[in-house]
């Protein structure tokens, strides 16, 4: 899998391409530690090109979402693919993490 | 018995480079079984990924020698099977083969449930030091 991160205006956009498994899930983890320690606590992933998530992946996923809300931020993710939805519905986990069409929309109201 | 129409099979140390050889080869399944459904193949490809992390996760050595993961995995006219092992690895112990999904913030212990909501049937075997973990997805849907 692919990191790559960059800061906006308002927010991080972490963009992750490939497969968040138990080989990437620790490194998301990582980037977003790194992003939440540089000051940025609302942060993005854009999964449009994230075309697989296993259960590691997603509890990386619900991971970051601590870290940043013990910040005082957000994690949203965007552009959300089929088998990422499929996992994220069967587990109840789209309740907890909330989707957006485009990362600028994950915090476009607010 | 239905003819096995496509089969792929991987043996290797179970480290976690080996998931990503597990993907390899269900793309490979898929190129020789193109007639399984895209619905089919997202499901069982995310439970064979799961069952094999698992392994990879948890699996504890007999011995000094350490744990090998292996994955068959096949396909015929209207149903999938994988069996994904754990070679050389002591019996885990007793195992709730179907539990409640975590909810909330747990950030673990989904793998298995998942597994039983994505295929048909989940079996576990254990014989001759190895623990066998049988996963089937039928009847197969267009």
């Amino acid at each position: 899998m692919d990191l790559s991160y960059e800061v906006k205006d308002s927010y991080a956009e972490i963009t992750a391409a490939g497969r968040l498994n138990m080989v990437s899930a620790p490194k998301l983890r990582e980037m977003v530690a790194e992003v939440v320690a540089s000051g940025s606590a609302r942060i993005v992933i854009n999964l449009e090109a994230t075309a697989f998530m296993d259960s590691s992946g997603l509890g990386a996923l619900i991971g970051c979402l601590k870290a940043a809300r013990q910040a005082g931020g957000d994690l949203r993710i965007a552009a959300v693919q089929p088998q990422v939805q499929m996992v994220l519905g069967l587990t109840s986990m789209d309740k907890v993490l909330t989707s957006y069409p485009s990362a600028a929309e994950a915090f476009g109201d607010d | 018995m239905t003819d096995i129409l496509a089969r792929r099979t991987l043996r290797q140390t179970a480290l976690p480079e080996a998931i990503e050889a597990v993907h390899t080869e269900l793309d490979k399944l898929w190129d020789d079984a193109s007639f399984v459904p895209d619905l089919d193949r997202m499901t069982f490809a995310t439970a064979v990924i799961e069952a094999a992390s698992n392994v990879v996760q948890h699996a504890v050595p007999e011995s000094t020698k350490p744990v090998e993961l292996g994955v068959d995995i096949s396909a015929t006219s209207v149903r999938l099977e994988a069996r994904v092992s754990a070679f050389d690895a002591v019996c885990p112990d007793p195992i709730d083969t179907d539990p409640a999904m975590p909810d909330g913030e747990a950030e673990s212990g989904r793998g298995l449930a998942l597994i039983r909501a994505l295929v048909t049937t989940v079996t576990f075997k254990r014989q001759d030091g190895t623990n066998t973990w049988i996963l089937s997805k039928s009847p197969l849907r267009d």
